[in-house]
């Protein structure tokens, strides 16, 4: 018999003893990836799991544990577990569980229909990405990864401090990457779509668009360095949310690992330069009424029109910069502690269309994909240098494919020498962006 | 973990609508990990985790699917998930069980689980005390232990049942060095496939002083030189350069993909006829090492380059049984959450017969480069980029001022070939490679490498 994760919560719960704190984050989910080859199916995975993570504060002390699919009894073992972590735990006063707060459902979360979809359409919507992106293109005849996806997923939590909060939801992609050749050279091109319900995707849109990603970069050349006007696409920009999503964190500050600790209120980037966290964006795959601690998500203009507001909390860094939650408790599942994490972060989009940004970035480079930020960005100075493909801007049309440069600034000089963001907001994974023009940085080539 | 008879019931309902094998992953895992950071205990985490993937496989197509429920109707639903991509076939066969015998064990002489956690947070101190009393500039130091104990049942229906304990211990030490407005950061983290023995021979403490010292060294650093030039790479260095740029792109679903810059190659010399390279699953204690593959094959030591010859591919079962090869014992896979794929375990170049100092006073402009952070590689063109954590310049034959801001960039089969000389003093690195989101530890090895004409992506 499957026991309810609320009720499994529950029994965690009620483990707790007199001057203890305890909170369950009990979390079930079912996926399904179908990966598409040569109009086969070539890989059909399904799944299913489930586990319980347990806090346990007692005397300003944490400790942690989890388990797989537990019992009743194994609950209760996980909770005496916290209870033993707890006493070798570091005394901090700042170690409390969220408060039991109202928090709004959202609708457009959860489909049923995505809930119940059959794995014969599964199957063949992954075999439509390959066969439309191995025919879109001349050059253009296999795939390195086509296929599709879903995930339903139920979270809930509860804690002695009166959270009582459960939330499921459905997401599913679509991905493309493909390869060109000609003349001995190959290339690779990327898309990819996420939406709660496949009949949001556009499967065709993801095969051509990769499709072309890679066609356009064959016989690109290692262009001499030079300083130009350099604009990002989203895909590119993309690539550097991560850092600065990392660097907003107030657990980085904290700490003393962000290059923004002391700028609040300062000028961190150019005036049409606004970055949003908003949890509950219906758009956005990482949308959810509330965190993961219970608090209710909501919106947090990080950067408004280039200026610093402030950074991502969760309630322990809240309580330690007494200030109070924003609703970024995030947990890599039931398996870890609630860290500091964005949700839905995106760069507010502008009004000027891609080809008007083109047109303005006449002489330049349009990048298309940048490699090693996560190796090559320092995250506390905010120094970086990156591996960076792209095409050639003249005459406002893209031209001339180049690769094998790399682009090197920091974040805090590239964030204000934006001068245009464009129209196009798109989201990969919970990090979105539209084009971003630079005035001029130097591609470092022969 | 599980009984032969369970096994043998659920490997045949995957087989029931045929396919050319099923096969049965079983896995349990006990795990502590303890987090020191910001001058304190931040989290100490005690987790069990169990769960089961069924497989069938047909032709290089499979279909996978695990539960983390270990009970028969969970099981035979698995089973039955898995079989419904098969094209029905009549029912395939499962053979009798027989255990292997491990080629290699790896030999654990202190159990993680014997000792208290009392004493894993009085290691994670005694690294934040040192790095801490190093230096005045150390700001932040974050340092991390984690043991884990992964007890796994492979059962397959060609027979083969295979048990393997597999005990991981690591120390992971981040410091944060300030001076005025400038900060750098310092990492390192052995790690091995080992009981708690491991940490005798890897004092937290010395650990701790190697970051704090990369850190605090970084803090003179000035802005790399950018264009071409020599780079001389230390111990374990060309390693990482050599998993990342050339061992996927030989890992055989890539080749089978068609997007692997040496397909169609083996045979041919695509690196300096010094380099000689393997895979090596058989390294003792090594944290990319193992008794068996996640598919139940033997660990072993593959040949990849014989004096700059490429001799062949990374196997794992799927790709193996396509290509008529024998599996390379190279499918591994994170959790039973994930079916196998090839992946490297310990990947190396062998020691060649010049010496550091050799290497450097023969440089006339250059950059030596001690820690790399990581990179990213596209097998399919052999292009890569690598930033340097920490590196210096070679100016005139000798080592001078450290530099930040470096990258190393590049393609394979060029930069292989450029290599142009190899020390004597090989030393193995652990890390976590990551590959269709899936994260398995890997060794990468080298002894001091020089590449004669490599692009370096600075500032400066």
């Amino acid at each position: 018999m499957t026991r309810d994760l609320n009720d499994l919560a529950a029994v965690a719960v009620a483990a707790a003893r007199d001057g203890e704190a305890v909170e369950a984050y009990a979390e079930e989910s079912r996926h399904t990836d179908v990966e598409a080859r040569k109009g086969e199916v070539e890989g059909l995975t399904s799944a299913e799991s489930r586990g319980v993570g347990v806090r346990l504060i007692v005397g300003g002390r944490l400790g942690f544990a989890y388990a797989a699919d537990p019992s009743d009894d194994e609950i209760v073992a996980t909770v005496e577990r916290a209870r033993e972590n707890a006493t070798l735990g570091t005394e901090d006063e700042n170690n409390v569980l969220a408060d039991a707060s109202e928090y709004e459902p959202i609708e457009g979360l959860f489909f049923d229909e995505q809930a119940a979809m059959p794995a014969d359409e599964k199957v063949s919507l992954a075999l439509q990405v390959e066969r439309v992106a191995v025919s879109s293109d001349p050059n253009v005849g296999k795939v390195e990864q086509c296929g599709f996806g879903d995930a339903i997923g139920r979270v809930a939590i509860a804690s002695t401090t009166g959270v009582s909060a459960e939330f499921r939801r459905t997401g599913c992609w679509c991905v493309a990457v493909t390869l060109a050749e000609r003349d001995g050279d190959t290339q690779t091109g990327f898309s990819f779509q996420v939406a709660h319900r496949a009949a949001d995707l556009d499967p065709d849109a993801v095969a051509r668009e990769a499709a072309e990603r890679a066609a356009r970069m064959l016989g690109a050349v290692k262009p001499q360095t030079q300083r130009v006007p350099v604009l990002l696409d989203p895909f590119a920009a993309s690539s550097f949310l991560g850092v600065l999503a990392g660097a907003l964190s107030a657990e980085s500050v904290q700490k003393g690992r962000s290059l923004f600790a002391d700028l609040v209120g300062e000028r961190v980037g150019a005036d049409v330069f606004t970055l949003v966290d908003d949890g509950r964006l219906l758009e956005g795959p990482a949308a959810a009424p509330f965190d993961d601690e219970g608090v209710p998500a909501g919106r947090t203009d990080l950067i408004g029109g280039g200026v610093l507001n402030g950074f991502l909390h969760n309630t322990y860094t809240a309580r330690r910069g007494s200030t109070t939650s924003t609703g970024n408790a995030s947990r890599a599942g039931y398996r870890s502690t609630p860290g500091v994490g964005a949700t839905n972060f995106y760069v507010q989009p502008g009004s000027v269309s891609f080809e008007s940004l083109l047109a303005k970035a006449d002489g330049g480079v349009l990048i298309q994909d940048v490699s090693g930020v996560h190796s090559g960005a320092n995250p506390i100075s905010g120094e970086f240098s990156v591996g960076a493909t792209g095409l050639r801007i003249a005459g406002g049309a893209l031209g001339e494919p180049v690769r094998e440069m790399t682009i090197a600034s920091t974040l805090p000089d590239m964030l204000k020498s934006v001068a245009a963001v464009g129209s196009d907001l798109r989201f990969f994974s919970s990090v979105g962006t539209p084009s971003i023009l630079i005035g001029e940085m130097t591609l470092a080539g022969v | 973990m599980l009984d032969r008879e369970l096994a043998e019931e659920v490997l045949r309902a995957a087989r029931s609508r045929g396919g050319a094998f099923a096969e049965l992953f079983v896995e349990e895992r006990f795990g502590v990990s303890v987090r020191f950071d910001d001058g304190k205990v931040e989290e100490l985490t005690t987790g069990t985790d169990r769960g089961a993937g069924v497989r069938v496989g047909h032709g290089t197509s499979f279909g996978y699917a695990y539960s983390n429920r270990l009970d028969r109707d969970s099981l035979l639903q698995a089973a039955a998930a898995a079989a419904a991509s098969v094209t029905e076939n009549g029912a395939g066969d499962v053979v009798a069980f027989r255990s292997l015998e491990p080629p290699v064990v790896h030999e654990a002489t202190r159990d993680a689980a014997s000792t208290g956690s009392a004493d894993k947070v009085a290691w994670v101190r005694e690294a934040d005390d040192a790095a801490r009393s190093h230096s005045p500039e150390v700001r932040q130091v974050t340092a991390v232990y984690g043991d884990s104990l992964q007890r796994v049942l492979i059962a397959a229906s060609d027979g083969r049942w295979v048990e393997e304990t597999r005990p991981r211990v690591r120390l992971v030490v981040s410091v944060v060095a300030g001076r005025d407005g400038n900060i750098q950061t310092g990492f390192h983290g052995p790690a091995g496939l080992a009981g708690l023995e491991f940490l005798e021979t890897h004092p937290p403490s010395e650990t701790a002083l190697v970051a704090a010292e990369r850190a605090v060294t970084m803090l003179d650093a000035r802005p790399a030189p950018a264009g071409e030039m020599t780079a001389v790479l230390a111990p374990g260095m060309g390693g990482v350069l050599f998993h990342e740029a050339v061992g996927h792109p030989l890992e055989a679903d890539i080749v089978d993909k068609e997007a692997s810059v040496y397909r169609g190659r083996v045979g041919e010399r695509l690196a300096s006829e010094i380099v000689n390279g393997v895979d090596d699953a058989t390294v003792p204690n090594a944290w990319g090492s193992f008794s068996f593959d996640d598919e139940g094959a033997p660990a072993q030591r593959t040949p990849l380059f014989d004096d700059g010859v490429l001799r062949g591919w990374l196997y794992d079962r799927l790709r193996a049984e396509k290509d008529g090869a024998p599996s390379s014992g190279n499918g591994r896979r994170q959790s039973y959450a994930h079916p196998p794929i090839p992946r490297m375990t310990n990947t190396y170049i062998l020691d060649g017969t010049s010496s550091t100092e050799e290497l450097i006073s023969s440089t006339e402009r250059g950059v030596y480069v001690t820690a790399l952070a990581g990179g990213q590689t596209n097998p399919a063109s052999g292009d890569f980029v690598f930033g340097c954590s920490e590196a210096y310049l070679i100016e005139n034959g000798e080592k001078r001022h450290p530099v930040r801001g470096a990258n190393l960039i590049g393609r394979a089969i060029e930069v292989m070939s450029h290599v142009d000389g190899l020390a004597n003093d090989f030393d193995i690195w652990p890390g976590i490679c990551g590959k269709d989101g899936q994260s398995v530890p890997v060794g990468s090895g080298s002894p001091t490498l020089r590449i004669a004409r490599i692009t370096i992506g600075g500032t400066g």
